[in-house]
């Protein structure tokens, strides 16, 4: 098991390193030699140990019974691990392996990953930071990824205590380097090159080859060019090497103010239509340079305003949207709701919890973001009108809604590569701050803002609502927020392509021998066996049928009609005023129903004309292979509960959820697909497409509603059962039957 | 007489002999100015669809708005309903009542005209139309909303007409209850389409079959109520232990509420035994001998036994009403609630807070059913309410038949219909002031175990909505009456020992006359044949649910003298009782209110934590197959949208189980293809 060390392949004998504890070969080569070792500590490549402590106890549950397991404590510069002193700990179980991450275990958090620390001090509960006087009885740990770890220290000899309370609060809470990041040292230690995934296409947009690409492949090529101005981040460190700017637009104009106010284009809509990003210039006192700016503007608003373009309407996001305050805040009360300490305290706020959920803001403004994207869709796709973001620097609410729309209107933005395409173009290349963000150095807690999350949770929105739109299940959006804190992957772990380039040593080759090499999170098999990878694949997406291009050209045609809420024609601008009589007459026949003065308000055509656009849409049969828009009333926008839900054990729903209806769907799914390919057959065509449904999931009795995290929490001890109950309701051995028919569901 | 609007002002032809808009004349459709050719063509379209003693009281054409397709068509009002019906669509014979057009009036709750723009008027008995409207507005109680617009240009008048016949015959059937002998030409076909048939618990035969089908060996059928001179809101037959003499029961019943004592609701497989109970007349005074005779009736045979007292940490008849009415002001489709204060006044209603005690305490019930063999008396005062819930509920979550379809069926009849619980009075169909809906709130949380175990129900939300739906269709004595008493009476065989039918007996004094052996569960009477294919859950997986999961091993039925242990439940635990009667002695617990004591700080873990001394949610939990245990947190306890939410359209697309059906249609499409292409190749 400890064999498939990540990225390290089995055949090269790895050189023996200094800086590892335990040396590489006793990690790689000898699986019997670690067999027989009490305690197998498994390190990745580059993984230091700090410190440790024994007989700690984790806390199963944090209920009456304070029940636990003894172990020991670890903390390297990579994870704290608890290693449980039971041998028959459940870590070779076959069902939990099933869905095992194979970087992090179930009792390991990496050093990211830490949220809080508390200590308990006389069954008091305090925040622990810095340097401590006192020693706490038991710490809690609160994980990014939602979980709460307990761990008793009373039996702990004092010393170890001390070193490891202090070890786990400096290497999680300390400021940090960037070169100190585990990032580094996995990366030089790992030799082999990650095998890429032929079946992974995820485009990097690392290449002016893959952005002229992206441009024909939304065919915006005719309005727009890549240009490769910022070759060696010469005109700016905050872009990309290569970006996409209006053909019009000379390249000399880009390094006038580092980039700022020059329209970058992010993606064409099929209509021409195309959305685009500006960092804001900086505000100045100064009048003239005031002059300077607003004459630069003036020629760039010219270009743009200019045939072939279409009207551009411009979107201020630093002014009048969401606040980065206002999301940080909002997410900061919305997690607490899940970060739960014992049952007790659970059922205190279970009473109050839609308000508790209310106050905390955080689907309000899941809600205004959906609605900002569908407002944008609108304008692009019923007005042909451009639209301009405008933020300070174009990569925080930019990139949100950005790639919100596209996931809205570009199916293959649905698709796992197109969405990991998307994440690359609009997160890492726009220069989202994941490094600050994230605040994964612990540097300033104020630059902390879920942004990304947010994005993850207004698409799980889209995808609870229209799941057979999406070739991605929500446990890939709840894997891919975990990935966020894993520090061997490079994608999240860097502030901009630029900061990414210059510290792996490709901006200048000759300095350093060899650039490091770093994972990418998009080869999920690092993470993942094969089998386990099958639950990101949503079994009820069914790709487009693919045509060749005579057909696909008529069938694109028809197929916009159908999508096409609004006549095209009826542009915003139009000097027709017939707009009462008519539209409002529709409008009205829309929405009544609801409260008429409320919503009828002549005076906000803007609000009007998304109305219509949302109101149309959904009173119609939607296209999965289309646009796709999410409802966003009041009972429409939900909890993640996936995400947020699946470490309360009081959440688990035995037998039931919405697995119970999926298995039963996969069942028929693959009768259908039995039939079909019995037709097929018949009618001598080739054979039909083969959806893959995750085995997983097929023919099992009584998965929970928590599935597939729920697996990874059950508890090592047998359950106890009062006998005296139980004679009369079949024997002990009719129990334990049913409970291997469960462990052995997963090999079927 | 002018009828003048701000701006506008119609003349509408008064009317020659009919000023009241013929409400009062049967004929009044001769006597409206309708014009002459349609009317000829269409009355008589119109009419075919009648019930007897229906007469139609006005009509417009219009369209129904809000659902997709819009629908051209007529808006017909007469003295028993509205009813849209469509263009070219024709009643079928079968189904006489339209599950999807129609509109008992007893049904509507609010109705609205609207022209123009802004104006809306909110028509309220007696109140006047103050212009033609272009619209109206149907808010049914049911949560249902009609929306139909009116052709303009020369029709005005029938719009206004329509409308104003809708108010007053709403007006004027308030007090009126069912429709009048309506179903008789169609009993003989529904009753020979019923299949299998639902047990409607009115003969012992009945009762002695569901008492095999059970198990229940120690129990026998009691006649002592066949007369319903014990108590008119039991049932005729009700089953007791097996070695209790009906002189007994006669004596023991006289000392609970309404004389309701205790009698098995159900037997679990394993041994177990539910009852359910009123409450302890507190003012009699049995002697030795009763007192013996009652504990011994709830001990049932066995040594232990939990007394549960129902209505503790549940909420009040009142209180379940008032978290109603909330809950459908906020559900309006013109709810002034924001979108972002949405939750928190989803909240306040308090009715998802209600649905989750409920099924806590079910939950807790069902742990106390199955983890020992045991008594366990359900004790309400009056028994007539949260006992029904609470039983049923019980039931569904251990006893994977009471999931089937039939099964649902058959308990509703034995644990509402015939356990006597006041429809009519709930439902504030009676001048007494109980309105509560309490058989709704049960709909509602049976709703949520099939939001939270898919596939282990074979009846689909469309069947519960079509339930829901079916509480004030004044079609079948089934939810019209108060007690079984009332209903037989009705039905005509209050006195009879035999079933001999004798037609001339139910002639009511009114001429109605409604066939006995209707009963709601007579779908065929509102909802087609493809409705009701709709009523089976695709995602059913009868195989997750064994037939019967335990040997039905069973002690036999010996008074074990005293019991060794009687428990109160109460605050999810259980505390010992001294004794089973409060009557021996004044400090009994039961004469103390239980609202006295404080929840026990365990009381975080579950029932089933105590009981089981494991946590139910761990892992690969050997709980015993077929029972279910619901979760009743926060975020798990959801909104009936497609029930509450109806009148709003963006309810109307199905999220997810669309998906189901629609892959079901696939698949029977590609069988069917698959058919039809076996012979040819075989040909070939």
């Amino acid at each position: 098991m400890l064999g498939k060390g990540v990225g390290v392949g089995g055949t090269k004998a790895p050189k023996p390193s200094f800086v590892s504890y335990v040396r590489p070969e006793e990690i790689h080569t000898n699986n019997q030699e670690v067999a027989e070792k009490e305690v197998a500590l498994h390190l990745l490549p580059g993984e230091q140990l700090l410190c440790e402590a024994s007989t700690v106890l984790k806390y199963v549950q944090e209920d009456a019974c304070q029940h636990g397991i003894y172990g020991k404590l670890i903390c390297t510069d990579f994870k704290i691990a608890f290693l449980s002193d039971d041998d028959s700990t459940l870590d070779n179980d076959v069902c939990e392996t099933q869905f095992k991450n194979k970087v992090i275990g179930e009792n390991e958090i990496t050093l990211h990953c830490v949220d809080q620390i508390y200590g308990v001090f006389d069954e008091k509960k305090k925040t622990l930071f810095g340097q401590l006087k006192k020693y706490p009885e038991k710490l809690i740990i609160h994980c990014k990824d939602l979980r709460v770890f307990h761990f008793g220290l009373r039996y702990t000899k004092e010393e170890e205590v001390k070193r490891i309370v202090s070890g786990i609060i400096h290497h999680t809470q300390a400021p940090k380097l960037l070169k100190r990041l585990f990032l580094f040292s996995y990366a030089a230690t790992a030799q082999d090159k990650p095998v890429r995934d032929p079946q992974n296409h995820t485009v990097m947009f690392d290449t002016l080859q893959d952005w002229c690409w992206e441009l024909e492949r939304t065919r915006g090529n005719m309005k727009y060019k890549a240009v490769s101005v910022n070759k060696g981040y010469k005109v700016c460190e905050r872009l990309p090497a290569y970006f996409v700017i209006p053909i019009p637009l000379p390249e000399e104009e880009v390094p006038r103010f580092q980039g700022h106010g020059i329209p970058i284009w992010c993606w064409s809509c099929h209509n021409g239509c195309a959305l685009l990003k500006m960092s804001a210039l900086p505000k100045e006192q100064d009048d003239g340079i005031l002059q300077i700016q607003k004459s630069f503007l003036d020629g760039i608003y010219r270009i743009i305003h200019r045939p072939p373009y279409e009207n551009v309407k411009t979107e201020d996001l630093s002014s009048n949207f969401l606040s980065l305050q206002e999301i940080q805040s909002a997410y900061s009360k919305f997690k607490q709701l899940f970060l739960i300490d014992n049952s007790t305290e659970f059922w205190d706020t279970d009473i109050k919890w839609f308000s508790l959920l209310e106050s905390s803001s955080w689907l309000d403004i899941v809600r205004r973001c959906l609605k900002k994207a569908i407002e944008i869709a609108e304008c692009l796709e019923a007005q042909n009108m451009n639209i301009l973001l405008l933020e300070e620097n174009a990569s925080d609410l930019c990139c949100l809604l950005s790639s919100l729309v596209q996931v809205m209107m570009d199916p293959h933005c649905r698709t796992r590569v197109g969405f990991q395409s998307l994440v690359q173009k609009e997160w890492i290349m726009g220069g989202h701050c994941f490094l600050d963000r994230c605040n994964h150095l612990r540097q300033s807690d104020k630059e902390e803002v879920p942004m990304f999350l947010l994005f993850l949770d207004c698409v799980w929105q889209l995808m609870h609502q229209h799941p057979p739109a999406f070739e991605f299940t929500e446990t890939y959006l709840t894997v891919l927020s975990d990935s966020l804190y894993i520090p061997i992957f490079s994608t999240f772990f860097f502030n901009s392509p630029h900061q990414k380039d210059i510290n792996m040593g490709r901006e200048n080759l000759d300095i350093q021998s060899k650039p490091l090499n770093l994972l990418t999170v998009w080869d999920w098999s690092v993470q993942f066996e094969p089998k386990a990878q099958t639950l990101l694949q949503n079994p009820l997406y069914v790709a487009k049928p693919k045509l060749d291009r005579g057909q696909r050209k008529g069938s694109r045609c028809k197929h916009h009609q159908r999508q096409l809420s609004l006549p095209l024609t009826q542009s915003k601008s139009s000097p027709k005023r017939g707009f009462f009589r008519e539209e409002t007459d529709h409008l009205i026949k829309n929405l009544l129903g609801k409260r008429i003065s409320k919503l009828i308000n002549p005076s906000d055509e803007l609000q009007d004309s998304f109305r219509e656009f949302y109101d149309s849409w959904h009173s119609k049969p939607s296209d999965h292979h289309g646009l796709l828009l999410p409802r966003i009333e009041g009972p429409e926008v939900k909890v993640w509960a996936q995400r947020y839900l699946r470490w309360i054990p009081e959440a688990q729903i035995l037998g039931g959820g919405r697995v119970a209806t999926m298995s039963k769907l996969l069942e028929m799914m693959a009768e259908v697909q039995s039939l079909q390919e019995k037709i097929e057959e018949r009618n001598n065509s080739q054979g039909a497409l083969q959806a893959k449904a995750p085995s997983l999931l097929r023919n099992s009795a009584r998965l929970s509603s928590l599935f597939p995290f729920a697996l990874l929490q059950r508890h090592s001890s047998k359950p106890v059962l009062p006998t005296s109950g139980w004679k009369t309701l079949g024997d002990e051995e009719d129990l334990a039957k049913r409970e291997d028919e469960f462990v052995d569901l997963g090999d079927v | 007489m002018w009828w003048g609007g701000r701006g506008h002002s119609f003349n509408i032809a008064p009317q020659k002999d009919n000023p009241e808009l013929g409400l009062s004349a049967p004929k009044s459709i001769q006597g409206s100015g309708m014009p002459e050719p349609r009317r000829n063509q269409l009355g008589s379209c119109l009419t075919s669809g009648c019930l007897s003693g229906e007469q139609i009281l006005a009509w417009a054409p219009g369209i129904r708005k809000g659902l997709e397709p819009e629908l051209p068509g007529t808006l017909i009002c007469t003295n028993l309903r509205v009813t849209f019906q469509p263009c070219g669509w024709q009643r079928s014979q079968d189904t006489p009542l339209s599950s999807e057009y129609d509109f008992a009036l007893v049904n509507i709750g609010q109705i609205e005209a609207v022209s123009g723009l802004s104006r809306v008027q909110l028509l309220r008995p007696g109140s006047l139309l103050k212009f033609i409207p272009e619209e109206i507005l149907i808010h049914g109680r049911d949560f249902r909303l009609l929306r139909v617009g009116f052709e303009a240009g020369g029709l005005k008048p029938q719009a206004f007409q329509v409308t104003m016949a809708i108010v007053k015959a709403k007006a004027q059937s308030s007090q009126g209850q069912q429709y009048a002998g309506i179903i008789l030409s169609k009993a003989g076909q529904s009753s020979a389409s019923r299949n299998p048939p639902i047990p409607l618990l009115e003969t012992s035969e009945d009762w002695e079959t569901e008492r095999k089908k059970q198990g229940a060996r120690d129990w026998r059928v009691s006649t002592v109520n066949e007369r319903f001179d014990l108590a008119t809101s039991l049932s005729r037959y009700f089953w007791v232990p097996k070695r209790t003499l009906d002189s007994e029961v006669r004596r023991t019943f006289g000392h609970f509420h309404q004389s309701r004592g205790p009698r098995l609701s159900w037997h679990h497989p394993a041994g177990s035994d539910l009852l359910r109970s009123g409450g302890f007349c507190t003012a009699s005074d049995p002697n030795k001998e009763d007192i013996r005779a009652v504990e011994s009736m709830l001990q049932a045979g066995h040594s232990d036994v939990v007394l549960v007292d129902t209505m503790d940490e549940l909420p009040s008849l009142a209180d379940v009403q008032l978290a109603h009415s909330k809950l459908r002001t906020l559900c309006q489709p013109d709810s002034s609630a924001a979108e972002d204060k949405w939750l928190s006044v989803l909240e306040g209603t308090r009715w998802l807070d209600y649905i989750r005690s409920c099924l806590r305490k079910a939950s807790d019930i069902t742990v106390l059913v199955t983890s020992r063999v045991r008594s366990v008396v359900l004790q309400e005062h009056s028994d007539r309410d949260f006992n029904g819930l609470l039983s049923s509920l019980v039931q569904l979550l251990s006893a994977p038949e009471a999931r089937t379809l039939l099964g649902f069926q058959s308990l509703v009849q034995r644990e509402w219909v015939a356990a006597g619980h006041p429809f009519l009075t709930r439902f504030g169909e009676t001048t007494a002031s109980e309105e509560a809906p309490v058989f709704l709130l049960f709909l509602d949380c049976v709703w949520q175990l099939l939001q939270q175990f898919p596939a282990e129900f074979e009846f689909s939300e469309f069947f519960l909505l079509a339930l829901h739906d079916s509480v004030r269709v004044p079609d079948t004595l089934t939810f019209l009456r108060d007690t079984p008493w009332e209903r037989g009476k009705q039905s005509g065989q209050s006195n009879s020992y035999t079933k001999v039918y004798t037609p001339g007996y139910c002639q009511l004094p009114a001429g109605d006359s409604i066939n006995p052996q209707l009963s709601v569960w007579n779908w065929s009477l509102r909802y087609s044949n493809e409705q009701r294919l709709q009523f089976h859950n695709p995602g059913y997986d009868p195989e997750s649910c064994p037939d019967s999961w335990l040997p039905r091993q069973q002690s036999s039925f010996t008074v074990p003298g005293p019991p060794s242990s009687v428990w109160l439940f109460s605050r999810g635990a259980l505390t010992p009782l001294n004794q089973l009667c409060p009557w021996r002695d004044s400090s009994s617990m039961l004469a103390i209110s239980s609202r006295w004591f404080p929840r026990p700080a365990i009381s975080s873990e579950s029932m089933a934590d105590q009981e089981w001394g494991l946590p139910s949610h761990w892992g690969a939990c050997p709980l015993p197959a077929g029972l279910l245990l619901p979760r009743c947190l926060g975020p798990q306890i959801k909104l009936w949208k497609r029930c509450y939410l109806r009148g709003r359209p963006e309810i109307q697309m199905g999220l997810l189980a669309p998906t189901i059906s629609g892959l079901q249609d696939e698949l029977a499409h590609l069988q069917e293809l698959l058919r039809k292409w076996t012979p040819r190749i075989n040909n070939s």
